[in-house]
């Protein structure tokens, strides 16, 4: 490789620092908002509040039932990701281990409901969901993902696939059943890969909207992303008051979650979008 | 003898843990769509009562200019963000592949948008965009430049809009990390030989990256379409409303599909448009597959 001369590498330098403040201003323009008064904020474009106020957070934390929406936010999150990580990985097993018939059309299968976007069936699986009694809960999004999440499965098998063969045959031989080999040699040696697609997941639950809007109606069981649409908007007089301030506080809290997570743990993120095997 | 019946326990042993699959597909999948070729041939309102109509839903749609804006909306926003955002995420991979410091934290800042709820990103971009107060036009004035554009809703600018914060999404934080890690796996022995005979950085682009990252680029082009025509509810309905304002320009099919059902408590016109959904998505994915086979560079 050449070496650059200092003003290519300075001039790099400040393109890269320029994308960086475009690609953060909408999260400077919430936080900033965040502290604004209602007032400021659908007056001025100030980036840095003239009067800081905490009552947007005051407000979210007594006026509405904030503590409410994370409970479900979290409890979405957590049965969501638990169900995918169990069944997604079972699924993939034997679909990167064991020679059986169907297995082509199996993956073939699972690739194709891939392409199938979520929203064009939501619309019969309202109706279904609402025919067993499950609408406005939790269930239609959580019981579905531990019948495992096609993605997950694709990056699963391709994980298991790095695994050398000889480890589960040793342990099948030794009269272990597979289940026992995967419980007890591929399990534990996947452990970056089931990290991997907890933290994706969770980010995915945490960020959820489309699901929630349509299977959610009262506000029991609103999730934080359904509540920042719904709880702060109001009539007073003959005006619709939109509380922007009060979005912006909650969404301050809502992005904070998903921020320290990629700072802590980025490297699962990147795992994530490994390609090694997309060609194969 | 043996052999064989051992083969025969793993074939089972792997039909009971492909089972969740099996169970979900047919639960989830396989019941959802009969129930909405059904449902399609019905006049079904959202309190479930409901007539056969047979091909009226179809005719109604293909003969409604909102359906054929819609349409037209949904293809527009699918193409759009896909070569939108594939063209950044592949420009924020490129500079990041330039080796420098605090590279690691240009990468935080470059993919963060991507790992936030996309209701926190359209309603900060909603009000960015806002016509008074809004960030945007703010700048504009500083700049002394015309800052009184409503731009969401313009008919000249709801496009440049939309394609704004399809930038931030997740999509197209996935994508930057894909191209990252395919842009690492090119032979640097490659561009070496290529400065040897004195190759531009161009040139080298465009003969050696550009092929050797073909199968990621498919691989994108096919995640983000799925991206586009899913997440376009999530970013869109919070950003533009149901109605896709200004006129119905950014009412992609989800959205119509959602007004239908739940502000028209047509259910089954929606069931309808499902089908046109779920038929378009099939169409793109067969036809982004069948053009990869013939343009993809494969290693052999």
């Amino acid at each position: 490789m050449k070496r650059r001369n200092l003003t290519t590498e300075l001039s790099i330098f400040f393109v890269k620092l320029l994308f960086s403040v475009f690609m953060f201003m909408p999260i400077i323009w919430i936080i900033s908002g965040s502290f604004k008064t209602l007032n400021e904020f659908t007056t001025t474009y100030r980036i840095i509040p003239q009067f800081l106020t905490l009552e947007n957070y005051e407000y979210i934390f007594w006026k509405s039932n904030f503590l409410a929406y994370v409970r479900n936010t979290v409890l979405l999150m957590s049965l969501t990701t638990i169900g995918t990580l169990l069944s997604s990985s079972l699924v993939a097993y034997p679909l990167a281990r064991i020679n059986f018939p169907g297995k082509n059309m199996i993956f073939g299968l699972i690739i194709a409901t891939l392409m199938v976007p979520e929203i064009a069936l939501i619309i019969p699986k309202y109706m279904l969901f609402g025919e067993i009694g499950w609408l406005d809960s939790l269930l239609p999004m959580i019981i579905p993902a531990w019948f495992a999440h096609p993605y997950n499965v694709f990056l699963f098998r391709q994980f298991f696939r790095t695994i050398p063969k000889e480890l589960d045959e040793a342990a099948s031989l030794d009269g272990c059943s597979r289940f026992r080999a995967f419980f007890s040699v591929i399990a534990p040696l996947a452990k970056p890969i089931y990290l991997t697609i907890a933290v994706l997941s969770s980010v995915s639950w945490w960020n959820e909207l489309t699901q929630p809007v349509f299977y959610l109606n009262s506000d029991k069981w609103r999730t934080l992303t359904i509540a920042t649409m719904t709880s702060y908007m109001y009539t007073s007089g003959n005006a619709f008051v939109i509380n922007w301030p009060s979005i912006m506080a909650i969404s301050t809290i809502m992005i904070l979650p998903p921020m320290v997570l990629y700072m802590s743990a980025s490297q699962f993120f990147t795992e994530g979008f490994k390609t090694s095997g997309i060609k194969g | 003898m043996l052999k064989l019946r051992h083969k025969t326990k793993d074939t089972l042993t792997a039909y009971l843990f492909v089972l969740p699959w099996v169970i979900g597909f047919l639960l989830f999948t396989i019941l959802p769509i009969i129930f909405m070729v059904r449902t399609s041939f019905t006049d079904r309102k959202l309190n479930g009562l409901e007539n056969f109509v047979a091909w009226e839903n179809y005719i109604r749609i293909f003969n409604s200019k909102t359906f054929r804006t819609s349409f037209t909306s949904t293809l527009i926003f699918t193409f759009g963000s896909v070569i939108i955002s594939g063209t950044w995420a592949l420009t924020l991979a490129l500079l990041l592949n330039i080796k420098q410091k605090y590279n690691r934290v240009f990468q935080f800042f470059y993919f963060v948008p991507a790992v936030i709820p996309s209701i926190a990103l359209a309603y900060s971009f909603r009000t960015i965009f806002g016509k008074d107060s809004g960030l945007l036009n703010g700048l504009l004035e500083n700049f002394g430049l015309p800052h009184e554009v409503n731009w969401l809703y313009d008919k000249n600018t709801v496009h440049f809009a939309v394609f704004l914060v399809v930038l931030f999404t997740y999509s197209t934080g996935q994508m930057m990390m894909i191209f990252r890690n395919g842009l690492n796996e090119v032979p640097n022995e490659l561009y070496e030989s290529a400065s040897i005979d004195g190759a531009s950085f161009i040139n080298n682009f465009i003969s050696i990256t550009l092929p050797m990252i073909s199968p990621i680029i498919l691989f994108n082009i096919v995640m983000s379409v799925i991206g586009a025509l899913n997440g376009s509810f999530a970013l869109l309905f919070p950003l533009v409303t149901e109605n896709g304002n200004p006129d119905g320009m950014t009412q992609v099919l989800s959205l119509l599909i959602y007004k239908e059902a739940f502000s028209n408590m047509r259910v089954g016109y929606a069931s309808a448009l499902s089908m046109i959904l779920f038929l378009l998505s099939a169409v793109i994915g067969i036809m982004v597959f069948s053009i990869s086979k013939k343009t993809v560079y494969y290693e052999v």
